[in-house]
């Protein structure tokens, strides 16, 4: 235990206000907010904070999610840190600008509340809206419980700026983003040893008087995401390094995987968000009941880290993906990834991708461990399969 | 001769050797503009022409510094560079923004009132050629009644939306229009509304040459022949309810403006006729108002 | 990482790297061009240019540019018959410039304040020339000969200075003080004048051509056209010269109380004019009808203003003295206009005979040269003296010019033709010192090439008449002058066709930044970025500047 963290503070909060938390900890310049639920309780802490005078963070409320994005990339631009947050139909609404804040390598922070898109409509956990943003050239990190959020969102700020590239965190409606917790909210002294005052790189300056994102020819956009492709090999080990110094400070270490009782486990399952909290209830029954289970569970899913999966799953007979999310005409996204990711592998698992939770449907610990039994010794099949409880 | 001199000054804040096409007012409007803003700027650029001749990369026809944004979002974007400006302890450098007339009349228009709304305090101008003209020229709701476009081969059945009332409606500090006829116009409204907290549009006639098939050398006499048939008043509304003539004359029938564009070439005395009456009523509207401001 | 978006993301550079002058086909080229005025004008004066300087309230510097090609704006600008305003592009839009009221403002200026012309350089070699005659033809020569340095001597056969502008013109149009302000200027150039000289003929010519480097022969034309079937030897009749060169010498009239003037010209409206004032009844009888009178239209109407009575379309056929003056008997004619200047063929109407009475008669039907003196030493050309372009008689070493050797008979023909000779003449006794610059074949600034947007519609400052109650009776002006806010306000209302005013519309217009003002004044193109789009010269109010063709 380090020093600073035995002198605890801990709250009762629920996933959202522990964002903002650690927002207000972060301390952007701006953060252009729009409600949407279930985002909304961060929009309205953070503006509780600053009415309170608690937070300096210059707050713009628009009329829409596409606005708050344009304006946090040409903020950031600017040169200033920069928060936003939203969910589903707002992350959606902001997709031509997701492409954007990447391809202008605008290190914005935004934290997505997963959630059912329409239609038709629900507001349900479910991570199809953040994965189908997979391609814009966002990083994407997925948060398993409040205490997790917060401590990524501090995180993702120190990874965005030494990437120069923007980060989303997600965690699941309500399982997290209303679900209340205790939660140790670090110091600010803490924060400020961890993530220093901001420094922007090259910025929209009347000295300098350079323009960003001119009209260019094929060959400098090409090149263009050949740079990008240099930011995102950096960002596994940048994730990896982030959470082993906050784990330094606050006794809470973080990595792009974890594994949890994965040691000569016979079957793994791979999921992201809060499912893995069922899951380690899971493994731990199975591993009661003899059956050896684990748990990795993917925190960095982009850019993925491909070497430590294909290392983490080497030699483990049966890797059971559970997807709380649904691509139409293909199956679950992690599943799909996963299979690439371990492409040509000569020891690999048996890989099964199962459609567990989408649209928000409950999946219990018991079902968890039902589909151990019933899997584990299965032929995959390259399908996805719809289970249920 | 009995003549205005035109009196600005140009401090070299627009560069030769941009792209704009030979003769574009586009680019002459960007000249006073950028120099009665001068060095203390931020600029957001939509796509649109005026994307183009700022650009190009690796060269800036701009000695301020600009971010090409998105189409729908510029006031969005400025409100941002706004902010973070003031985050930055720099409320006094100005934030300008320029979008074209799709980017304002339409696609932009949620965002624009938005900003507007807020008063956020940006220097917006709509460089309005009444059309979507970097896209080959299809209609906006800029486009006037009877004017073809790529999307209207046969003539636009609307007319061209009042943008003007529009943003009145919100009530912001300053709306003005100005045209590359008249450069000291230009150049005073764009430094009047710098010295204005809050925000501030600015909607710029632009006879597009190849989209109103205007000859190479006559986009300036186009805006000007607009401006004296009245087609295009030059006025400012003030706070919403405001307003004031800037040119309180209208001299000239509007045939010489149709007749010098390509783009009315198909007009019948009838359709002239309707024009003629259409805007012979908007300037009796306009003269109203800005004769009840004054009292 | 800042190193690495720089090369994608961020510009680095401004677009004058990029050189846009490759997409033109034409580029501007500024050149001044000449006005329709200039065109028209007999001493090709430089009329934007010194209207230019009025405006600018530099009177001084308007009539230097003035006198250069003409030493008489104040007379010009009385009595010049200025086809420059026929010309005038500005009467395409709304009416003329008042370019003669405006002359005679600077002359006038030019008077008053006392200013004269710079001592000529000093004659070396000493070159001499003779003029002959002292009208505009030969003082204009004198003039442009002096300027060069050159010694002049006039023999005038009349005591006094000025030819047709002292004898024939009335003081009524132009008062006599002006006419000797402005000779007097020209003599104080140190020009030798011998008054009361008259070269009677060849002899005399031949020995002028002997003692002088070159002569100006300029002897004008007066000598009166006789009207078929009058006895002059009556004295109920006087010829029109007489009766002008009597009456312009402050002489009484002799004639009785109604006089007939014969003939329908300028002349013929001075001489009635003259008679009017002079109290007489004056009845003017033409043989045009009155649409087509010779005189100036305006002097048609200040002669009805003034009560002289007119009879056209008519011809005289006999007069005889009666009981209670003249019987005159007329018959109306068919007239029509020959095809040559001044030609003409009449028809008299059948049964169309009337009488009129008169107490005498002037004839007022034009005046021929005398060439009979010269004939042994120099030819004819029809009714004038033969020269060639370069106004070289056959003659080595004589000029001639004005009414003796042209049928452009006006006062400022002869200036300019006064001119004209005199470069030759410097041509001729000092070949390289007098070289006249190559005539330029520019085209005219016409009407198409002003921009009118800058020239809004304003009325014309007309010079007012003075009133006709106040015009009888004696010979003050008729025409008064432009006071000097008029004179402003009228000067402004000129395009400055063709002349660059230095307005800078051609460098604020260009949406490329092409365009230079230069540290002298005048502008440049850069031809590295122009892209010839012709915004400049569309948008120039004075058609200084035009699209060239890239080479
Ligand atoms: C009544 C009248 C009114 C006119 N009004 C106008 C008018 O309003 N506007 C206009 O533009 N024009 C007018 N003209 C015409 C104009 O005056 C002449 O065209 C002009 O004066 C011609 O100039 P010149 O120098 O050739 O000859 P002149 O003016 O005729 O001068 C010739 C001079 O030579 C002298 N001379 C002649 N023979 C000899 C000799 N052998 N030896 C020495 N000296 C000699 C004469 O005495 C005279 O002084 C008018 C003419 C007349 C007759
Ligand atoms: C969201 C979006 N849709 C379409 C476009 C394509 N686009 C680029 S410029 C343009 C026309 C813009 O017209 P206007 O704003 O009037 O500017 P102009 O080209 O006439 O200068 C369009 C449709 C785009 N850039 N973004
Ligand atoms: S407008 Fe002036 S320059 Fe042009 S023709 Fe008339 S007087 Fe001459
Ligand atoms: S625009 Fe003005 S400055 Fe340029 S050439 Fe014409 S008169 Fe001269
Ligand atoms: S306006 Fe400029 S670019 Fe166009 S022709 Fe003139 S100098 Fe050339
Ligand atoms: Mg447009």
């Amino acid at each position: 235990m380090n020093a600073l963290s035995s002198n605890k503070d801990l709250q009762l909060l629920n996933g959202n206000h522990a964002v903002a938390m650690g927002v207000k900890l972060a301390n952007p310049h701006f953060a252009p907010l729009y409600p949407i639920t279930p985002q909304t309780p961060i929009l309205e802490k953070l503006i509780a904070l600053q009415s309170a005078g608690e937070l300096e963070t210059e707050l713009l409320t628009p009329e829409s999610e596409h606005s708050a994005m344009a304006s946090a990339i040409a903020a950031s631009a600017t040169g200033v840190r920069v928060f936003t947050a939203t969910s589903s139909q707002g992350l959606l609404l902001m997709h031509e600008l997701l492409h954007f804040a990447a391809g202008a390598r605008t290190p914005i922070v935004m934290f997505n509340v997963n959630r059912t898109p329409a239609s038709p409509w629900g507001f349900w956990p479910d991570q199809i809206d953040s994965l189908s943003q997979r391609d814009t050239g966002w990083v994407q990190l997925y948060s398993e419980n409040p205490q997790e959020s917060l401590d990524t969102v501090i995180q993702a700020f120190r990874i965005a700026e030494a990437a120069q590239m923007p980060v989303m965190v997600n965690h699941d409606a309500f399982y997290v983003s209303h679900a209340v917790e205790p939660v140790e909210v670090p110091a600010q002294e803490t924060v400020d040893t961890f993530l220093p005052a901001y420094k922007a790189g090259l910025h929209l300056d009347p000295e300098l008087g350079r323009s960003l994102g001119a009209p260019i020819d094929q060959k400098s956009w090409n090149e263009s995401r050949q740079q990008m492709a240099a930011a995102m090999a950096t960002v596994g080990d940048l994730t990896a390094s982030a959470g082993q110094d906050w784990g330094d400070l606050t006794g809470r270490s973080y990595g792009p995987l974890e594994q949890y009782r994965t040691d000569g486990a016979d079957v793994v399952f791979v999921t992201m968000g809060s499912m893995c909290g069922t899951v380690r209830e899971a493994v731990d029954g199975l591993r009661a009941r003899g059956i050896a289970a684990g748990l990795l569970k993917i925190r960095l899913f982009r850019p993925l880290p491909q070497v430590e999966l294909r290392k983490a799953l080497a030699d483990v007979p049966c890797a059971i993906v559970l997807d709380r999310n649904y691509s139409p005409g293909v199956g679950g996204v992690v599943h799909q990834e996963l299979k690439a990711a371990l492409f040509d592998m000569a020891n690999a698992p048996r890989l099964h991708g199962l459609l567990a939770g989408v649209g928000g449907v409950n999946v219990s610990a018991e079902m968890i461990e039902r589909l151990a039994v019933e899997y584990r010794d299965a032929v995959a099949s390259p399908d996805p399969v719809w289970v249920e409880e | 001769m009995n003549m205005e001199m035109i009196n600005y000054k140009d401090d070299g804040q627009f560069c030769s050797g941009h792209v704009a096409c030979a003769g574009c007012a586009e680019a002459l409007a960007l000249r006073v503009i950028m120099n009665a803003v001068g060095q203390d700027a931020i600029g957001v650029v939509a796509p649109s022409c005026s994307a183009v001749i700022l650009g190009g990369h690796p060269m800036s026809s701009v000695k301020i510094p600009f971010i090409h944004g998105t189409l729908e979002s510029a006031a969005a974007s400025a409100s941002g560079v706004k902010r973070a400006l003031v985050a930055q302890g720099k409320p006094d450098t100005t934030v300008l923004c320029l979008a074209g007339d799709g980017g304002t009349y339409d696609i932009g228009l949620q965002s624009l009132s938005s900003a507007a709304e807020r008063n956020e305090d940006i220097l917006y101008v709509c460089f309005d050629n009444e059309g979507y003209m970097n896209t080959g020229g299809q209609k906006s709701s800029s486009t006037p009644l009877n004017a073809t476009t790529g999307s209207t081969p046969t003539g636009k059945s609307t007319r061209k939306k009042n943008l003007i009332e529009i943003l009145a409606a919100h009530r912001i500090p300053y709306i003005a229009t100005t045209s590359p006829s008249h450069l000291n116009d230009m150049a005073a409204k764009i430094k009047k509304a710098k010295t204005i907290r809050g925000t501030k549009v600015i909607i710029v006639l632009i006879p597009c040459l190849p989209g109103w098939g205007v000859a190479d050398n006559a986009a300036v006499k186009t805006a000007r022949l607009a401006v004296e048939s009245g087609v295009f008043p030059l006025f400012e509304v003030e706070g919403g309810l405001t307003y004031t003539m800037t040119k309180a004359t209208k001299t000239q029938p509007i045939n010489d403006y149709l007749s010098l564009q390509k783009r009315y070439r198909h007009l019948n005395d009838e359709q002239i006729a309707q024009i003629q009456q259409d805007v012979d009523e908007d300037w009796q509207r306009l003269t109203t108002r800005a004769i009840e401001a004054d009292v | 990482m800042d190193d690495m978006q720089r090369s994608t993301l961020w510009t680095d550079a401004l677009s004058e790297n990029r050189l846009t002058g490759t997409w033109r086909n034409e580029t501007p080229d500024y050149r001044n061009l000449p006005s329709p005025c200039l065109g028209a004008c007999p001493v090709s004066g430089r009329i934007a240019d010194w209207i230019g300087k009025v405006e600018k309230k530099d009177y001084r510097g308007a009539w230097e540019t003035l006198v250069d090609n003409n030493p008489f704006p104040a007379i010009a600008g009385r009595i010049c018959h200025h086809p420059c305003e026929t010309a005038c592009n500005r009467a395409q839009l709304d009416e003329t410039v008042s370019i003669c009221a405006l002359e005679r403002f600077v002359g006038d200026t030019a008077l008053s304040e006392g200013w004269a012309f710079p001592a000529p350089p000093a004659n070396a070699p000493a070159q001499s020339v003779a003029i002959i005659g002292s009208g505009p033809a030969g003082l204009s020569a004198a003039y442009q000969l002096r300027r060069a340095g050159v010694g002049v001597t006039i023999y005038e056969s009349q005591d006094q200075l000025g030819g047709l502008m002292r004898y024939g013109i009335p003081a009524y149009r132009l008062e006599k003080s002006i006419l000797d302000g402005e000779i007097a200027r020209i003599i104080d150039m140190g020009v030798t004048v011998k008054l009361n000289t008259e070269i009677t003929g060849a002899a005399g010519l031949q020995e002028l051509r002997v003692r002088h480097d070159a002569v100006y022969l300029a002897t004008g034309a007066s000598r009166p056209k006789p009207l078929p079937g009058v006895d002059y030897d009556q004295p109920w009749v006087q010829d029109s010269a007489d009766f002008l060169a009597a009456t312009n010498a402050g002489q009484d009239c002799t004639l009785g109380a109604h006089v007939l003037v014969i003939g329908g010209g300028s002349a013929a409206m001075d001489v009635a004019r003259t008679a009017r004032r002079l109290g007489r009844k004056v009845t003017v009888l033409a043989l045009e009808p009155e649409a087509m009178l010779p005189a100036q239209r305006a002097e048609v109407i200040e002669a009805t203003e003034e009560g002289i009575e007119f009879v056209t379309g008519a011809m005289m056929q006999s007069a005889e003295p009666g009981t209670d003056g003249l019987r005159i008997r007329c018959t109306r004619v068919d007239f029509k206009r020959g095809t040559t200047r001044g030609a003409f063929n009449i028809t008299p109407v059948e049964d169309s005979e009337f009488t009129l009475t008169a107490d005498a008669i002037i004839p007022s039907i034009g005046q021929d040269a005398d060439l009979s003196r010269w004939q042994d030493l120099l030819a004819g050309d029809g009714p004038v003296l033969k020269a060639d372009a370069s106004w070289h008689t056959g003659l080595d070493g004589v000029f001639t010019g004005g009414d003796v050797a042209s049928m452009d008979r006006f006062v400022t023909q002869a200036i300019g033709m006064g001119k004209e000779a005199a470069r030759s003449i410097l041509v001729y006794i000092a070949p390289d010192v007098g070289a006249a610059d190559a005539p330029a074949d520019d085209p005219e600034a016409g009407f198409s090439v002003i921009n009118t947007a800058y020239h809004p519609l304003a009325e014309r400052n007309k010079p007012q008449n003075a009133d006709v109650t106040a015009r009888l009776g004696n010979f003050k002006e008729v025409q008064q002058s432009l006071d000097q806010s008029q004179a402003m306000t009228e000067a402004s209302r000129c395009f400055s066709c063709g002349t660059c005013t230095y307005c800078d519309n051609c460098y604020f217009y260009c949406p490329d930044m092409a365009i230079t003002k230069l540290d002298g004044g005048g502008y440049e193109i850069k031809s590295d970025y122009c892209k010839g789009c012709g915004l400049c010269v569309a948008e120039c109010p004075t058609g200084a500047i035009r699209m060239q063709e890239d080479l």
